[in-house]
């Protein structure tokens, strides 16, 4: 995005984004296509956390169609959107909180822990990325021989690489003093500009929609919704950081707990009528897919709601009074993906 | 008589039907978590307030349905709460419908800001003129579109199988 | 008086014969100096230091930045190509990565970093959007040929590519560069 900025020596007195520069038209393509083959199209907004997209793009129209999804197939989806939780605020700390903040190190680290992630959803959907992998009424696969044993083997290497990222990122001086105070967003104005995900739990609202409308098997495992009351760009980074503790803490669990079982129920290729929303909780904030059919094989209308579109708001409204040398702090700690943004 | 314990949802709808009534064409329960509440254009700022007042403090996202063969535009304003304990699960929808030929209502930024962006891009991609809104100027498409607003049905892409 | 001025030689250093023959010697020294530099030894060192120090502009287009991101990343390494993502901006890069969709809006600046960048330049179309469209071909937003804006060298195709894909293209327009088979810029 372009950022017009007027200054009054080196404080920021105005602030204007200008969106737009990669809207691809996702929604219109999704009316004249079939309601399994927009799946591909509707992850790639957000390729870092594309089972998210996924699962809130399916989960309205199994509600159309009144399908129930097998446990086991719950518990799938649920790992694999954790193991991208993790997977997309490690791409968010290392790009935001490194490069931004002038550190290659922790690009390095967080790129290299990534990779480790992708093998895993590699073995198990195929893919590096774009999963594909959720259809109406369950999954595509079932775990492969041996995924169980190199998912634990991966998170105990995580827990143990998180005390190296903590030492150079989160308790490291120089990045504190650079965060710390900046960008500050009290709880009034959150709520009132509706952000979501880490930008609101870092001002103090503790809201979370796996907790407070939970979907998946998020009612059944044991987890805490992370929120600091400080409210500045060093809150909103601890947020993620420890949600990455959270999610860990929560892969575990499934893992144990896995359930024999089908893994899909058939489904009808076709969007009954009638209109429903789902809601999912992604790594940047709520995500929201209206879906209005019309009993044909193509949805009549799919509007997509992301959380970076929902944080834009708050974006002229922290950069106000700000030095211009910590505009990249104070965009960075909204971890904005502006494919998700534009669609 | 014992009344059962009734959910969120019926609450809300039992409340509004009481207190707002005679503001609204429809009120009634979806399904689990989701109420839908159908206004007119004339009342629907009096239905909005009472809802804010209610303890919805965030619009989750703003929505047009094209519907050509009605002859008909939908404006959904989908809301919900982050400080209510009791109905911070549920989203509560305000669906308008508008003439197609000239669709216009009133902004409702006023009493939700987070509804500022959402409004903007209904705005952009139907061509529903929102009064009262602070800016609406282009947010999305190209600096020289022309060209029908691009969510209408009337701007027709090939369709694939 | 006029017979005085006549008489009076032009005050010139140099005569016209005398210029005549020193733009032939300039002239013919510009050809040694260029057949020495187009000789194949010299020409060889100059495209051998092009191509272990080709540094890639930050223009991150679309989806497909993820995986330029990953690939410039430790486990695929592109250092030892000499390849660093460039700290400074257009004016001291010379190669071009578009990867993902291209739309409209985004077009204009595409084509104002590529003005900006110095010769020689390079270019490589990463993703299936950028070399022809992709998933998003019937979309009323996107340019479907980037190659008809900005000439290309290498395309390499898959949604996303994998990073040894990239890493593979970045071979190959090695490999072109040491052959001279690039366009013309």
């Amino acid at each position: 995005m372009r950022i017009m900025v007027k200054t009054d020596g080196d404080l920021i007195v105005e602030a204007t984004p200008d969106i737009g520069y990669v809207h691809r038209g996702c929604e219109k393509i999704a009316e004249s296509r079939n309601v399994i083959k927009n799946i591909p199209m509707l992850e790639r907004p957000n390729i870092a956390d594309a089972s998210h997209l996924n699962w809130s793009y399916i989960k309205p129209i199994e509600e159309l169609q009144g399908v129930e999804v097998p446990e086991r197939g719950l518990y799938i989806r649920t790992i694999l959107c954790e193991m991208n939780r993790i997977a997309s605020h490690l791409y968010g700390m290392a790009i935001m909180a490194g490069i931004f903040s002038g550190h290659t190190t922790m690009y390095m680290f967080g790129f290299g822990d990534r990779e480790l992630l992708l093998d895993l959803c590699e073995m198990l959907t195929g893919a590096r990325m774009t999963f594909s992998f959720f259809v109406p009424g369950g999954v595509r696969r079932d775990f492969p021989r041996g995924f169980k044993e190199k998912l634990l083997e991966t998170l105990d290497y995580l827990e143990r690489h998180l005390g190296a990222i903590d030492r150079i990122l989160v308790s490291n001086p120089v990045f504190v003093e650079r965060a710390r105070g900046v960008g500050v967003l009290k709880k009034e104005d959150a709520i009132r500009l509706g952000v979501v995900g880490p930008v609101l739990r870092g001002s103090g609202v503790r809201c979370d929609v796996r907790k407070d409308a939970p979907y998946g098997v998020y009612d059944r495992v044991d987890f805490e919704v992370i929120s600091f009351v400080e409210g500045d760009c060093l809150s909103r980074w601890l947020v993620r950081f420890e949600e990455i503790k959270q999610s860990i803490r929560i892969l575990r669990q499934l893992a144990r707990d896995v359930p024999k079982g089908p893994i899909a129920k058939k489904s009808p290729l076709v969007v009954p009528g009638g209109e429903a929303i789902g809601r999912v909780e992604s790594s940047r904030g709520e995500i929201n897919h209206y879906v209005v059919g019309d009993g044909g094989d193509k949805p009549y209308r799919v509007k997509m709601s992301t959380g970076s579109f929902k944080n834009l708001a708050a974006l002229p409204f922290l950069l106000k009074g700000v030095r211009i040398g910590d505009m990249p702090m104070v965009y960075g700690s909204l971890d904005y993906w502006p494919v998700e943004a534009d669609r | 008589m014992t009344a059962a314990s009734s959910t969120p949802e019926q609450d809300i709808v039992a409340a509004i039907r009481e207190q707002v009534g005679n503001a609204v064409q429809d009120v009634k329960v979806d399904r689990k978590g989701r109420v839908s509440v159908v206004a007119p254009k004339e009342t629907m700022v009096e239905v909005a307030a009472w809802l804010q007042r209610a303890g919805l403090d965030h619009a989750i996202t703003v929505s047009g349905v094209d519907r050509p063969r009605e002859n008909q535009l939908d404006v959904v304003y989908f809301l919900s709460s982050y400080c209510r304990e009791d109905i911070k699960g549920l989203v509560v929808s305000l669906k308008i419908h508008l003439d197609r030929e000239n669709p216009s209502l009133p902004s409702l930024t006023p009493i939700w800001e987070s509804a500022n962006l959402f409004e903007r891009e209904t705005h952009e991609m139907f061509g529903v003129a929102f009064e009262g809104h602070p800016n609406l100027s282009r947010l999305l498409l190209q600096d020289n579109w022309e060209g029908p607003p691009p969510l209408r049905k009337d701007l027709k892409i090939p369709e694939l199988a | 008086m006029a017979a005085e001025t006549e008489s009076k030689p032009e005050t010139r250093s140099t005569s016209p014969a005398m210029e005549a023959s020193a733009r032939a010697w300039v002239g013919s020294l510009r050809d040694l100096v260029e057949r020495v530099v187009g000789s194949a030894p010299l020409k060889y060192v100059v495209n051998w230091s092009r191509i272990y120090s080709l540094w890639p502009v930050h223009l991150m287009t679309a989806c497909c930045g993820a995986e330029l991101g990953a690939m410039m990343s430790g486990r695929y390494d592109p250092e030892r190509f000499g390849m660093q993502a460039a700290a400074g901006a257009m004016r001291q890069s010379d190669l071009l990565i578009i990867e993902g969709t291209v739309t409209k809006k985004m077009l204009k600046r595409v084509k104002v970093v590529w003005e900006q960048m110095p010769n020689p330049k390079y270019a490589i179309a990463m993703g299936d959007c950028a070399c022809s469209g992709g998933l998003f071909h019937d979309s009323y937003s996107i340019i479907n040929e980037i190659e008809k804006a900005i000439p290309i060298d290498v395309f390499v195709p898959g949604c996303p590519p994998r990073p040894e894909a990239l890493l593979n293209a970045v071979i190959k327009l090695r490999e072109k560069i040491r052959r001279e088979e690039v366009y013309p810029k």
